[in-house]
Order: structure tokens, then C-alpha cells, then sequence
């Protein structure tokens, strides 16, 4: 009973500290708006490191968890240009020897590259062009065939000019019809479509979506398009072996370029996990950044709220006085000033709120221009309300316990004779 | 005097000392005082008299430094923070010279104030508050913001507020002092009335004619008590 006559208690002086909340609105509005900036801006930075890192796993998709590839540069994010600029090209003919030496290398294909101009009748877009072997058809990752048919091994014998497409030809040429048995025109050279990729969305690797990608025989690329693009091989493994594979095809490829030993690899090694392992490292200190910063605002959004229950407590020493007078326990004024500390604190919290689900709502029905109906990946998390609630109950408390703090403690007598 | 009368307090050689740097301020010297059940005493002196402290250490806003205060048979003097708000709570009414109402209540939420310290549920403090704007008769103002009351219903306000805990003194900090004249004897008039339905009430004044209505007059002078008669 006692227990429950002192929650009664409690609950009164937080009544208490509300009510001048009220009475003082247009001050904690302003003071709360930091906090509300805070949330707004930690909210974004979480929920967009989080997009990011969801669609950059999907488009580490593309190069798939179980392959090897073989290319002049390293896949790096602080990439030297000079140091690799003079390397060879790379060989198709070091398949032989990785298919013949290898251990843990399955299948394997090549992968030419280029970018050129599609057209169909009035309509032209720029495309991504690979070259491969039929194999490549089992290779496939992060999307598959899903209309039609890869190429067979007798078109590539006769370099059949015949294409794959990625999901955005169907949108830009066919407005969303069946594209199979279409020809549509290469660098003015005409291919029919055979075969149309499961549609993948927006990516956030360089050459990292599916959608823009056209796929012929290699044969056929080297034929038309043999002055541009670069090669890279594609060899199949299994994902546990991806080490392994990597160290064994550094070696095959040393010894079929016939670099002497203490002499650097003209050639690089890839593989997604290296990939990811690099971005991570970047996402992280985009995150770290983010947070850093807002972490600031956070602080200073604090020093806000200390600030103005300074005044408040300043203001109100009389009153505080007289309720000490009328029999208010020390207790009772700490709790009365540390629940309008906290009452400001998640005012500005749940504008915050309402604004990132304003701005989530409004990027989501927005599509970006010219990404075929994307939007910006984000997304608003139910988590995030919880976690900023806590997040606003703490600041209100750090902010307000020196504060309150100062009141509990005052004494009556100084306090009722205040001006 | 009437000695047969129940002694609520009783201040034994009570000294207040206070430091302040090298100075050292005796604002109370060894007092002696009983006060009894239905006393109407006006405490009087001049500034710097020691007049202030002793209500405050009636009051159970401050603690001797030397010497024993009870108040009925609960020892003040060794009381902690919170027993002491506690006492003020429940035994003792205050009315200050300035009112001291909070200006964003009501006189009702005024007059409320203090049963929310208390463990009264709401309906309770309610009747209890309106109950007290009754005996001040500002029943018709219960809804009033204190900018929108006169200096006399102000004081009335104020003088609910103390009464709504039922407290065995009331202590009165020159309540005229911030009114005019006919309010004053307002206020005074109460007073007398209150005591006459058994409340003892001890009231600091400058005003001879103000100590002249009590019942008893206790003069202090340099932290001595000068008279008391």
C-alpha cells in the first residue's frame, strides 16, 4: 500500500512536470527541435546505411559467392590506376591450363566486355555487352533465365548472332511485351533475341545490375566488337573453396604468363567476398561519420535542454520554494523537473519521427527518373521508434538530472525569499 | 494566558548560528518558548531581530543549531529533509506577505497544492479544496486565475491553501503587509474568526495595530525573546 501511494506520488510530479511543459510550449518546441534534428539525421544515416548494405548484397548477387574471376585490375575501391594501366590483357587461353591444373575450379568460361549502343527502330539506349561460352549458362548468378533460352554450343561454333537480354529492354523497347524472336541492332549490327534475365532492380555496383545487360557467344562479340572492351575469366567453384581457388589460380596464372618468382602478378584474383570485405570497410566509416556527427548534434541537443531547465529551474525558484513549503519531498521536485526534461526530449524525438516517415513515405512514392520506376532504397523500421524513444528518455534524463538536481536541492527558505 | 490549554510546540533553548566567512551571526540566542493548542500569537521585532528565523524553524523549514524543538511529541530538531516536508505537510499552514500563488493555477489548483504531497486520491483533493474555498468564501472563484482575483481574494486563495491540509498551526509571514488597508482588515477579521474555530495561528508582523488583535505578543530582539505576554 505504501508502494503504491508513493507510485501515485510519482506520477503526480510527472503530471506536474507535463503541466509546465504546457505552459511553456513555444520554448520547448524550439529547444526540442534540436533533438528533433538529431533523430531525424541519425534515423537517415542508420536506415540508409541499412538500404545500402541490403542492395549492395544483392548486387554482390551478380558476381555470385562461388566464383573466381581472373582480370587485369583488382576490384578495389582505392584502385591505382598507374600501377596496373601497362599489364597484359588478359588470355582466353589460360582457361587451358587453369581447366587442366586446377584442382577446385569446375567450369569455366570468359567474359568479355563492353558497353555499345542498342537500337530498335526509333528507340536507342546504351547497354552493357558480355561475351561468354555456353557454360556460362549454369554460371549465371543473382538471376537466371526466366523467358526463352540461353545460347547453345552450336551457335557459339557458328557465332550465331543471337542475344540474352537484361529486364530493361523488354520496359525500353517493347513497352513491357514479350521481346523473344525480336531483333534489335548492336552497334548497327542486327541480333535476334532468344532469351530474356528474371528482372533485378536497381544496384549500387558499377556494372553491378543484370537489367542493362545484353549476352552473347563470345565467339560472336569477338567477331563485331573484337577492338573494345576487356576480358575477364569466369571459373566456377564452391563457396568454401573460394581461398583455396584463388591462391591455386594465382599460381596456374603465373605459371602460364611465365612471370619469374620475386616478380608481381601482372594480373589480379577477385572474388565477391574480397569485394564486400572492401565495402564494408567504406560503409563503415560512412556510417562511422554519420553517426559521429549526429552523435554531436545529439550532445548538443542535450546541452540544449540542460540549458533551458537551467532557466526553467531559474525561473521557477520561488515556486519550488513555496512547494517545498506546502511539504514536496526533494524527491518530489527532482522527479517534477526531470519528467519535463524528459517530456521535452521526446517531443523533439517524435517530430523527428513524423518527419523520417514523412520523408520515408514521400521517397518511397517518388520514383527516381530514369531508373525504370526504382525509388530510393530506404526504409522506415518500427525498431526505430523504440530505439528513439529509449534514445530521447536517456538524453532527457542526462539532460535534466544536473538541473532537477539543483532544484531538489535548493533550500525553501532562500528559495521562497527569491526575486 | 491559558496554561491549561495542550502545549503543541515546544522550543527549548533553541540557538541559530549561522557562518558566514569569518562574521559569525547569532540569529537566535538560547529561545525558550510553548505554544499552546488555539494560541493566537503575533511574533514581532525589527529587521534582523531574529523574527524570520524563528518562523522558519517553527515552520519546519529550518533545523536549530543548538537546543530541541517538538512539535506535539515528534522531535524536529533531528529531523532529516524529508521528514520535514512531511510535518510541513500535514501540521502546518503557510501564508506569505506575497501570497505565493502560482500564477498559471487556478485558485482551486492552487488550493491543491499541497494535498498532491500528501496520498489523497483525486476526487479527495477536489472536495477538500473546494471545501476550503468555501470557508474562505471564494466559492464563486474557484475557476480564476490569480492575475484575475484583487490583493484581498489573493491572500483568501492563500489562506485556503494552508487551511485544506487541516493543519495543527498556521503560520502567517506579515500577511497584510502586501494589502491595502480595508483588505488588510479583511484578512485580519478571518484571522480572528479562524481562531475563534479553534485554530492556533502565529503571525509575524511589523503592524502594532495588527499585534493588537492577538491574543498573545511575543517581541523579539537580537535572537532574545524581549516579551511575551
Amino acid at each position: 500500500m505504501e508502494k503504491l501511494l508513493e507510485m501515485n506520488n510519482f506520477f503526480k510530479n510527472i503530471i506536474i512536470g507535463l503541466f509546465s511543459v504546457r505552459s511553456n510550449l513555444t520554448r520547448v518546441i524550439l529547444t526540442a527541435s534540436g533533438l528533433t534534428i538529431g533523430i531525424f539525421t541519425v534515423s537517415i544515416v542508420s536506415a540508409a546505411v541499412s538500404s545500402i548494405d541490403k542492395e549492395f548484397a544483392k548486387s554482390m548477387d551478380y558476381y555470385g559467392n562461388d566464383k573466381v574471376y581472373v582480370g587485369t585490375w583488382p576490384w578495389s575501391f582505392d584502385f591505382d590506376w598507374w600501377k596496373y594501366r601497362n599489364r597484359p590483357k588478359i588470355e582466353e587461353s589460360s582457361l587451358e591450363y587453369i581447366t587442366q591444373y586446377s584442382e577446385y575450379i569446375t567450369d569455366v568460361s570468359i567474359k568479355k566486355n563492353t558497353w555499345t549502343r542498342a537500337t530498335y527502330g526509333n528507340k536507342a539506349s546504351w547497354v552493357q555487352l558480355n561475351g561468354v561460352y555456353p557454360s556460362y549458362q549454369d554460371m549465371l548468378s543473382g538471376t537466371k533465365i526466366e523467358n526463352g533460352r540461353f545460347f547453345s554450343q552450336n551457335e557459339w561454333d557458328l557465332q550465331r548472332r543471337v542475344i540474352i537480354v537484361g529486364g530493361t529492354v523488354r520496359d525500353g523497347f517493347f513497352q513491357g511485351k514479350d521481346p523473344i524472336g525480336k531483333k534489335i541492332r548492336l552497334n548497327n549490327v542486327t541480333f535476334e533475341i532468344i532469351g530474356e534475365l528474371k528482372k533485378q532492380g536497381i544496384g549500387m555496383v558499377p556494372g553491378g545490375t543484370l537489367d542493362n545487360l545484353v549476352i552473347m557467344p563470345s565467339t560472336t562479340f569477338e567477331r563485331i566488337l573484337t577492338r573494345w572492351g576487356f576480358d575477364e575469366l569466369v571459373l566456377q567453384t564452391s563457396p568454401e573453396d573460394i581461398p583455396l581457388a584463388k591462391e591455386e589460380v594465382g599460381m596456374i596464372m603465373r605459371v602460364a604468363r611465365k612471370i619469374p618468382p620475386g616478380d608481381d602478378d601482372n594480373f589480379a584474383v577477385n572474388s565477391a567476398d574480397a569485394y564486400m570485405e572492401q565495402f564494408n570497410t567504406m560503409k563503415n566509416a560512412i556510417a562511422g561519420m554519420g553517426f559521429l556527427v549526429t552523435g554531436i548534434s545529439l550532445v548538443v541537443s542535450a546541452i540544449g535542454i540542460m540549458n533551458v531547465m537551467f532557466v526553467s529551474v531559474r525561473e521557477r525558484t520561488r515556486e519550488i520554494g513555496l512547494r517545498k513549503a506546502m511539504g514536496a519531498t526533494n524527491f518530489n521536485i527532482l522527479t517534477q523537473f526531470l519528467s519535463e526534461a524528459v517530456a521535452i526530449a521526446i517531443i523533439g524525438g517524435s517530430v523527428g519521427i513524423a518527419l523520417i516517415r514523412l520523408t520515408v513515405f514521400g521517397l518511397a512514392s517518388f520514383p527516381i527518373p530514369n531508373f525504370n520506376g526504382a525509388t530510393l532504397p530506404i526504409s522506415f523500421d518500427l525498431l526505430l521508434v523504440f530505439y528513439t524513444f529509449t534514445v530521447c528518455v536517456f538524453i532527457g534524463v542526462l539532460a535534466g538530472l544536473i538541473p532537477a538536481r539543483t532544484a531538489a536541492n535548493l533550500n525553501p527558505i532562500d528559495a521562497l525569499r527569491d526575486e | 494566558m491559558a496554561k491549561s490549554k495542550k502545549e503543541i510546540i515546544s522550543i527549548q533553548s533553541v540557538s541559530k548560528i549561522y557562518n558566514l566567512g569569518e562574521t559569525v551571526v547569532k540569529a537566535l540566542d538560547n529561545v525558550s518558548l510553548s505554544i499552546y493548542d488555539n494560541d493566537y500569537i503575533s511574533i514581532m521585532g525589527p529587521s534582523g531581530s531574529g523574527k524570520s528565523t524563528l518562523m522558519n524553524i517553527i515552520g519546519c523549514l529550518d533545523v536549530p543549531t543548538k537546543g530541541k524543538y517538538k512539535f506535539k511529541d515528534e522531535l524536529i530538531s533531528e529531523m532529516d529533509d524529508n521528514q520535514l516536508a512531511n510535518i510541513r505537510n500535514e501540521k502546518i499552514g503557510f501564508v506569505f506577505q506575497t501570497f505565493n500563488l502560482l500564477p498559471k493555477l487556478n485558485a482551486m489548483q492552487n488550493v491543491e497544492v499541497p494535498l498532491i504531497y500528501s496520498s489523497l486520491g483525486r476526487k479527495e483533493r477536489i472536495e477538500r479544496a473546494e471545501e476550503a474555498l468555501h470557508i474562505v468564501g471564494l466559492q464563486d472563484r474557484m475557476t480564476h486565475k490569480p492575475n484575475e482575483l484583487s490583493g484581498g481574494q489573493r491572500q483568501r486563495v492563500a489562506i485556503a491553501r494552508a487551511l485544506v491540509n487541516k493543519p495543527s498551526i498556521i503560520l502567517a509571514d506579515e500577511p497584510t503587509g502586501n494589502l491595502d488597508s480595508k483588505s488588510g482588515n479583511e484578512i485580519l477579521k478571518f484571522f480572528a474568526k479562524l481562531h475563534k474555530d479553534g485554530n492556533t495561528i502565529i503571525m509575524v508582523t511589523h503592524e502594532e495595530s495588527v499585534a493588537k488583535l492577538s491574543k498573545r505578543r511575543i517581541d523579539i530582539f537580537d535572537g532574545k525573546i524581549a516579551r511575551d505576554e
